[in-house]
């Protein structure tokens, strides 16, 4: 009996799906973007369902990351957007030396500084592990609100050590802008500009910010080799008994460089920051912990550790050779932590920060696709 | 026009779907699954507590193990061997990820009555190979080229207590060990290997670092269940429970002893040998309550 039910159905469902049809012929559907998995990466992406990456979404979420009426508000003086902070020569980090950030350490547009230092932005479309030093945004995530890259976007503008916005200001002011809805009508089928597609589209273009091609990529895939000295610290790198950095930091079996999880790495014995992993896990045993964050471009990544205190790489491979500390909760993989750290030599010292070096990606930090458009959709 | 297409193709797939549903048999073989339980003096693993003392003595915790197994065969009454396809050759663990602990098998395995498993603990030196895996978490199991590459066959991380009474981690990993020039032990018994990295990898390791590698040494091992007596039915599930028995990689017929070995292993061939050694009666699999 059910039968007959059907076939009036599968009708309507055919007519509508014929109506569909003809309006999707009035707005073309946007052109799927190709993300082309670099060597011995991960196949595997963090792109939503609900946001797939098109051409049009990455170009209009350029044009936004770029521009500084986020915020919301378009005096001069008020601007502020993803950019201001996440610079493209700096790994899309502020900088050691940035001339307002002091030292790298950012602040939002009232002047309250961020609670962490920066993390990086790239690869970032490999990242299904949690979002932030303490990993707060997940996919798994009780909160809707607080899942993915694009709810990090949501956050950014609305907070208020970032951009201090309002989404609906902000959604009322690119409706206004010469250009822009008719981009939001490409990317996502309506001239209306929505808050929610501005997430989305921000998102997108930050999937596409990968860096690949390092010099350490290149030998990889066999194209050159390292010198004598950053081979030494390529294997420094990846044995326990060198400096022992893989098993967190990856290496060629995980060109990642991150595993995106979180440790406590010795840095101190009493914890009381209240945005640690274990603010996100309740685990006892994950204070003080945070996201290993990815060594690709990390010269430029400074400064470094969650709080910033390490303003040099140097610094850093000073820490984990000699001053790393033993707590209850230090991570297992810290097995050194009775010496103090990895006891390094000054030329070892040398060496794995050669290696290191390798990592950076000349071509990612001016690739124009990544770096600011020419002019914004209202030719400003 | 397409829409024409569509309606005749929905039509026509839906009263062949009609058509057949009541034809429909019980399918040939039965469906296994496989639940996977760490122990440690037959109770579930705690992970992040003191709890446990193993036969040398050591106050010891575990945070956490992560581990492949390759290669499961089932043996039935008269012997007969049933082996699974490629895609179902090998399998990560992981105790942090509750979706790696219940394994479901997807080809159907002939009905019947079987009395064995076998299966390899890590990976064989075919499987073995750098970049097998490019995806979480099963490519942050791998094992440096230096050190022979591939993956580690497993990681199994924890604290303990030290004769100055301070809590000191140990990194229990398993994988391709190295023979050293410095080394004169006797590995006779073993199986030497080429090292499993890209070849343009070769010839980057540097003597004025850490000794020169001779040789490699796959340490995976075969794991024989002979205890076991279970049935396939068509059309029906099976349930079986692996069990890792944690605390014996600590003994028999070696007492490890981490105050001897200290937290790092991946270098020590000798401490490696010595865990895989105790691996023989780590295992245990048993129909699932």
């Amino acid at each position: 009996m059910n039968r007959y039910f059907l076939f009036p159905g599968l009708i309507i469902i055919m007519l509508l799906s014929a109506c569909r049809d003809k309006k999707s012929a009035e707005v073309p559907e946007p052109t799927p973007y190709e993300i082309n998995i670099p060597f011995a990466f991960p196949s595997i992406l963090n792109i939503p369902e609900d946001n797939p990456m098109t051409e049009e979404g990455v170009q209009l979420g350029r044009y936004l990351f770029y521009d500084g009426r986020l915020s919301g508000r378009t005096h001069p003086d008020s601007l502020m957007t993803c950019a201001t902070c996440h610079i493209q020569a700096n790994n899309f980090e502020a900088g050691i030396d940035h001339p307002v950030f002091e030292g790298g350490i950012v602040h939002g547009i009232t002047g309250k500084t961020t609670h962490h230092v920066m993390l990086p932005l790239t690869n970032l479309v490999w990242n299904r592990s949690g979002y932030g030093w303490s990993g707060f945004i997940y996919p798994e995530n009780d909160q809707p609100f607080y899942r993915n890259l694009e709810d990090f976007v949501w956050l950014a503008v609305i907070a208020e050590d970032e951009l201090a916005g309002d989404t609906t200001r902000v959604k009322e002011l690119f409706q206004e802008i010469d250009g822009y809805p008719d981009l939001f009508l490409k990317a996502f089928g309506s001239s209306t500009v929505t808050f929610k597609n501005i997430q989305r589209a921000i998102a997108q273009f930050v999937r596409t910010l990968i860096s690949a091609n390092s010099r350490f990529d290149k030998y990889l895939r066999g194209e050159l080799q390292l010198t004598q000295s950053e081979l030494n610290g390529y294997v420094l790198f990846t044995t326990e008994e060198g400096a022992d950095c893989f098993h967190c930091h990856g290496g060629g079996g995980n060109p990642l460089f991150t595993t995106h999880l979180f440790y406590n790495n010795g840095k101190d014995t009493i914890f009381n920051d209240p945005l640690d992993r274990y603010s996100v896990t309740g685990n006892p045993m994950h204070r003080g912990a945070y996201k290993a964050p990815t060594l690709r471009n990390i010269a430029l990544s400074g400064p470094y550790m969650h709080d910033g205190r390490f303003a040099t790489l140097d610094e850093v491979i000073e820490f984990y050779s000699h001053h790393v500390k033993l707590s209850p909760q230090v991570d297992p993989l810290m097995h050194h932590v009775l010496r103090g750290g990895i006891q390094l030599t000054t030329q070892e010292k040398a060496d794995l920060k050669a290696f290191i070096l390798t990592l950076q990606d000349d071509e990612f930090l001016v690739n124009p696709d990544f770096g600011p458009p020419p002019l914004f959709p209202d030719q400003k | 026009m397409l829409n024409k297409r569509y309606c005749i193709l929905s039509l026509s797939l839906f009263l062949l779907a009609a058509c057949t549903r009541d034809k429909s048999e019980p399918e040939s073989g039965g469906l296994l699954v496989l639940n996977i339980e760490h122990s440690v003096q037959q109770n579930p693993l705690v992970v992040d507590d003191f709890l446990y003392t193993n036969e040398a003595g050591n106050n010891y915790m575990v945070t956490e193990i992560q581990w492949f197994f390759s290669d499961m065969e089932l043996i039935d009454a008269s012997g007969n061997t049933f082996t699974f396809p490629e895609a179902e050759q090998v399998f990560y663990v992981d105790t942090d990820i509750e979706a790696t602990k219940e394994i479901k098998f997807k080809t159907r395995i002939p009905a019947g009555n079987y009395s064995g498993i076998r299966f390899i603990f890590g990976l064989n030196e075919q499987k073995n190979k750098s970049n097998r895996f490019v995806n979480p978490p099963e490519s942050f199991m791998f094992w440096p080229e230096y050190l022979g590459g591939g993956y580690h066959y497993m990681k199994l991380n924890g604290k303990w207590i030290n004769p100055d009474g301070l809590t000191e981690p140990f990194n229990f990993h398993l994988g391709i060990g190295q023979v050293y020039e410095t080394n004169n032990q006797n590995y006779a018994s073993y199986t030497f290997g080429e090292a499993n990295c890209y070849e343009h990898c070769e010839g980057y390791r540097p003597g004025s670092i850490l000794p020169s590698i001779k040789a490699f040494i796959h340490n995976y091992f075969q794991v024989n269940i002979d205890d076991i007596s279970f049935s396939v039915a068509d059309g029906k599930q099976t349930n079986l429970t692996l069990e890792m028995k944690v605390e014996n990689w600590f003994r028999n017929p070696h007492t490890y002893n981490h105050n001897q070995w200290g937290g790092s292993i991946m270098q020590q061939q000798d401490a490696m040998q010595m865990g895989c050694e105790n691996g023989h009666d780590v295992f245990q699999v048993k129909p699932s309550e």
